[in-house]
């Protein structure tokens, strides 16, 4: 559950990157973040993360209160959610069976867990063949399933992707969002960023559209359910 | 909380790391081996200059000449005192006797068969010193004795060698604080270019929920790694360095150094632990601004 109750970010540069922005989003929904650069989409991301603070108002992820969080505090409130990022972020002296056990271990979790839990992970984004691969022998769109088992593997209840086909070609972009979709019909909440209107237009989920630093539409919730491919537009 | 688990595999990560980096550790390795190779040399230098110190301390005496007119009582009694006086290490008596006994010796029977009625000479206490820095003070005590007429020594040097003695302390001190200083200022840098291409590998590691000293860990082990490795290799280099030069001195006449066999335990302990407190403070210093910056989603 995200909830943002009159949220204001002002940086110290003076830019206003977010207006009065009042958002909920409930557990189980699948939202795309639309909007140009410089939208704010970047901040209301690290706000959620809890990279950055609000100047103002309150934001709740996963019954956390943001604001109240101790910087002790920050890592085990990272855990509850799983990241995806647009420029992948494999370590590259990793095979991918160890990038993804590496959230495993940052965690604490036994070793017993690790190898039970990895190769049933890699297998949900189709890299069951590739676990003893290097990120740099794999393409785009393989790298960016591996962030993806990365971030499933710990079995979050939110995944936050940050454009996560913005390096991915086309065919492989609509099916990272399809496994997004597939993850999100098995009860995970999904967010994810993007300025493709053109993916975003291939299914049908709840759309958030922010423009200089304020809401602008929001087409609403969305049931899984009545998902199906080639639904409303924004 | 750390489990046994978590903490095998963050020192099998801190290895993983070192040999990975390990152009980069080679280069802190060396850069701290040549830092405490140079540490220790002033600390050497300073240990001769102490020994050489100590040797002329050794030998510096003082002479108490005492009346000719005191009786066998009363020069036991002034000897009894003299060795209950603070500072003073061993007291030696030589009688007028003893003296004339030893001009018979060098000079003939002759040469003194005046003397042996009336013998001229004084009973003499010769008395070593423990600390020359307290010498005046010493000095003082004994020329205020009954009995005593006169002291002889080479109070000048005492002197001299005394204010050189914590002149080179001082200096040496400094210098090997200096160094230290240097070492770990050349350490972090060294270490902060391996950490500046490892600071991805923060971030994820924070966005994936990973503790501050989840994070550290392995970079501690790293730098316990490279202080190690610094340290024994440097130990050895000090050791065939040092003996080298103990044995190019030894045919010397002026002065001999002090050995390695004298010295070796002090050295290795200064070595070991030197090189992996500044490895793990290099490391955790050179680290500590990725660990507090946030890792934004692009960098």
């Amino acid at each position: 559950m995200i909830e943002f109750q009159s949220v204001y970010k002002t940086y110290n540069s003076g830019s206003h990157a977010l207006n009065d922005v009042n958002l909920h989003i409930d557990d189980g929904e699948f939202a795309f973040i639309v909007g140009a650069s410089g939208a704010g989409k970047s901040t209301f991301l690290k706000l959620i993360m809890r990279e950055e603070t609000p100047t103002s108002g309150e934001v709740i992820v996963n019954n956390y209160r943001l604001s109240r969080l101790k910087r002790k505090q920050v890592p085990y409130f990272r855990r509850t959610m799983g990241i995806v990022f647009q420029d992948f972020r494999l370590i590259d002296t990793m095979t991918v069976y160890e990038n993804v056990a590496f959230s495993m271990r940052v965690v604490g979790k036994s070793r017993r867990e690790i190898r039970r839990r990895v190769p049933y992970v890699l297998q949900l984004v189709d890299l069951h063949g590739k676990s003893g691969r290097y990120p740099k022998e794999l393409s785009g769109g393989e790298q960016q399933r591996v962030g993806l088992a990365r971030a499933l593997v710990n079995n979050p209840s939110l995944i936050i992707a940050d454009e996560p086909t913005g390096n991915v070609d086309p065919q492989m972009s609509h099916d990272i969002v399809e496994l997004l979709t597939q993850i999100n019909k098995n009860g995970t909440t999904v967010l994810m960023v993007t300025h493709e209107h053109e993916l975003v237009h291939q299914f049908d989920h709840r759309v958030i559209t922010l423009k200089d630093g304020q809401i602008v539409s929001d087409t609403g919730r969305h049931t899984p359910v009545a998902a199906q491919v080639g639904g409303e537009s924004v | 909380m750390m489990r046994a688990h978590d903490i095998r595999y963050l020192v099998s990560e801190g290895f993983r790391n070192t040999w990975h980096n390990r152009f980069m550790a080679l280069a802190s390795i060396g850069v701290l081996i040549c830092c405490l190779l140079l540490t220790s040399f002033a600390y050497l230098v300073f240990v001769n200059i102490d020994s050489l110190f100590q040797n002329a301390y050794e030998q510096n005496v003082v002479a108490v000449y005492l009346d000719t007119e005191l009786d066998e009582t009363a020069v036991t009694a002034v000897g009894e005192r003299l060795k209950t006086t603070t500072n003073v290490a061993k007291v030696e008596f030589i009688s007028k006797q003893d003296y004339l006994d030893r001009f018979k010796e060098e000079m003939g029977e002759a040469a003194i068969e005046g003397l042996m009625e009336e013998n001229p000479l004084q009973d003499t206490y010769i008395v070593s010193l423990k600390d020359l820095e307290k010498f005046d003070a010493t000095l003082a005590t004994i020329e205020a004795m009954d009995g005593v007429e006169d002291i002889s020594y080479d109070g000048d040097i005492a002197e001299t060698l005394t204010r050189v003695r914590s002149m080179v302390l001082g200096i040496g001190g400094a210098i090997i604080v200096v160094l230290l200083a240097v070492s770990l200022f050349i350490i972090s840098n060294t270490i902060k270019l391996t950490v500046y291409s490892r600071r991805l590998e923060i971030y994820i590691m924070k966005s994936v929920g990973a503790t501050d000293s989840f994070v550290r860990f392995p970079f501690i082990v790293e730098g316990v790694i490279l202080g190690f490795v610094a340290g024994a290799v440097g130990y050895g280099l000090l050791w065939l360095l040092y003996s080298q030069l103990v044995r190019s001195f030894a045919g010397g006449i002026l002065w001999s150094l002090v050995p390695f066999a004298e010295v070796w335990g002090r050295l290795l302990i200064g070595f070991m632990v030197g090189g992996i407190f500044v490895g793990v403070c290099g490391s955790a210093i050179s680290m500590r601004r990725y660990l507090k910056q946030e890792g934004s989603l692009r960098i």
